[in-house]
């Protein structure tokens, strides 16, 4: 087995227990760099709750995580942020009388310069060129930056949620990406445009987690596929070496779990 | 599917709907109220009884984009005010008087913004804020109004340029509160904690604060209505001008936006403001009972709601019907693309 350090992030034994209800039962878990991990399951199976785990919204009973080799605990998700961890909710928390470029920049917004910027003025011009620069590296459709959000369709505004999150992401040294349901509620063209994207942070050596009901979705970006049943970790195998089939089988339970994980 | 232009037009209304009703309004009026309405001097009457309403309508207006609705303003300039006159009674400096009055406005601010901020329901916080208040404006001039202080004409009813002096405080007032929230990050974060505070706290600013700054802003610009009305009418009233809620309240609504926060435009609110004004200046003019602008008012401001609402609706069926299209002709692509992929195989 490879060194942890090689793995921007890897989860050591990890226990989670609600009352008597144990939810997560010692579950190991490693992304490499540009490596895209698809965690797969039945509803209930533990895969939401894992992510949180990660994202520091909830705080594990047992086990480690590490990033970059380094073993760090979360209490909040800004910690898991400043870790260089970024999650994609899927409420997408846009504020939604605002645009694009806002609602991208929100928080980092880009002052003026001299006096202004010292007062607080913010340059929208630059803003918008700054939005529309990482929109496109993206490889986002989005008609105009300048109107409200609560007027772009649903993939648009997954678009936009997408983006915000990838481009902390990018912007961070080996970033973490966790994206929840990412294409439920879109249609085909907007499906492909995520897809692209998921490529493109991988491509970018950005270690992507996705949790998805989708398994085409899982199948055109993942590298792995980790499959979880009943809180616990069934199948953790190289996407080229299992079929469709098989990954039914693990998720439904007809298939017995891998073994040497 | 209806023609698109329908939902422009609507979208319209909604931006420049109290423009248009302000421009008819005064049309109408000059000719009902020839000679007298659409004179220089009716417009600076107007501007002057508009004034204290206009400040108080920015009071609201902040609370209200930061998605609370003050209830405590008319309380807060009320104290503001009788501070203001006991001080200058006391022979406290004009301009240390002035502070004092704003600094107790900010207090209530942020005595407000401590209680909501820990999960009890605004608008019980600001009632009680509004009792506490007035109750103290009461207990310091111990009943009846204070008067007897230096006059403040140069802040009330001085004319300069032909426009009373209050009404430049108004007209400063919305000229930098719309600079701030327009232009600036600040006010950029302030409205999104209107909106979505949760996005703002996943961008990693600290969305309470802009919360308690909703409150501060509120509660102060009451102050600042506060002394502007203690100029205005020479004394330190401690009873809370309560149809100030009213009108503020009216005038926000009528700016086209619902109550919910994280939207909307000052402009568009002082225009409102003005719009009340002007039914109250004809209804004096034509001798009419000055009730009925009471009854407009509460008219106005359900009405405006209404139409907010009825517009938003359409909008909103009108995205969904747009995205359901999207879906149609995405599901048509999708499965055009596994028909082609099958032909291939």
């Amino acid at each position: 087995m490879a060194n942890t350090s090689e793995y921007a992030l890897s989860l050591e034994g990890i226990d989670l227990y609600y009352g008597y209800v144990r939810a997560l039962n010692n579950i190991n878990l490693n992304v490499a760099p540009g490596e895209c991990v698809a965690l797969l399951g039945d509803n209930g199976a533990g895969k939401s709750t894992l992510l949180k785990v990660i994202s520091g919204a909830h705080k594990p009973s047992h086990g480690t995580i590490k990033v970059h080799g380094k073993a760090v605990e979360f209490h909040n998700p800004k910690d898991s942020a400043n870790a260089g961890i970024e999650m994609v909710y899927q409420d997408l928390a846009l504020v939604d009388a605002q645009d694009t470029a806002t609602n991208l920049l929100l928080g980092k917004e880009i002052l003026r310069k001299g006096i202004l910027g010292m007062l607080g003025f913010v340059d929208r011009k630059a803003m918008r060129e700054e939005a529309k620069r990482e929109v496109a590296q993206l490889g986002v459709k989005i008609d105009t930056l300048t109107r409200p959000v609560e007027m772009l369709s649903g993939g648009q505004r997954q678009g936009v949620a997408l983006a915000r999150s990838a481009v902390r992401v990018a912007k961070k040294a080996q970033g973490i990406l966790l994206l929840d349901e990412p294409t439920a509620a879109l249609g085909y063209e907007q499906k492909v445009m995520v897809e692209q994207m998921i490529k493109r942070m991988s491509a970018n050596n950005i270690a992507v987690v996705l949790v998805t009901h989708d398994l085409p979705l899982a199948f055109s970006t993942a590298d792995r596929m980790v499959v979880l049943n009943r809180s616990r970790k069934v199948a953790d195998i190289a996407t080229k070496d299992t079929t469709n089939d098989q990954i039914v089988g693990w998720i439904t339970g007809a298939r017995d779990s891998m073994e040497n994980m | 599917m209806r023609k698109p232009d329908s939902l422009s037009l609507l979208l319209f209304v909604r931006s420049w709907g109290i423009v248009i009703l302000f421009a008819l309004l005064w049309g109408a009026f000059s000719i009902w109220g020839f000679p007298i309405f659409g004179t220089f001097v009716n417009f600076s009457v107007i501007l002057q009884g508009a004034a204290i309403s206009t400040i108080f309508a920015a009071a609201i207006a902040m609370g209200v984009f930061s998605g609370v609705l003050d209830l405590s303003v008319p309380g807060t300039a009320a104290l503001s005010s009788v501070l203001l006159a006991k001080c200058l009674l006391s022979g406290v400096p004009m301009w240390l008087s002035f502070v004092v009055a704003i600094a107790a406005a900010v207090v209530v601010g942020l005595f407000n913004s401590f209680f909501t901020l820990r999960g009890i329901n605004p608008l019980a916080v600001t009632i009680g804020t509004l009792s506490i208040t007035t109750g103290a404006a009461a207990l310091i001039t111990t009943g009846p109004p204070l008067y007897g202080f230096t006059p403040m004409d140069w802040l009330a009813t001085n004319l300069y340029f032909g426009l009373p002096a209050m009404f430049y405080v108004a007209l400063v007032i919305y000229i930098i509160g719309t600079v701030f929230l327009t232009q600036t990050r600040g006010g950029g974060r302030f409205m999104a904690a209107g909106g979505n505070a949760e996005a703002l706290r996943r961008s990693g600013v600290n969305a309470n604060l802009y919360k308690v700054l909703g409150f501060v802003l509120s509660a102060g610009l009451a102050g600042v209505a506060g002394i502007v009305t203690t100029a205005y009418t020479t004394q330190g009233n401690p009873a809370a001008a309560t149809d100030s809620l009213f009108t503020g309240l009216t005038a926000v609504a009528l700016s086209g936006i619902s109550l919910a926060g994280g939207r909307g435009s000052l402009p568009k609110v002082m225009v409102g403001a003005l719009v009340i004004a002007e039914i109250t200046s004809i209804l004096n003019i034509k001798n009419i009972q000055p009730f009925w602008g009471i009854v407009i008012t509460g008219a106005l401001l359900i009405g405006a709601l209404y139409l907010e609402m009825t517009i938003q609706k359409q909008v909103s069926k009108r995205v969904v019907e747009a995205k359901n299209a999207e879906r149609q002709a995405s599901h048509l692509a999708e499965t055009a693309a596994i028909n082609i992929q099958k032909e291939a195989k």
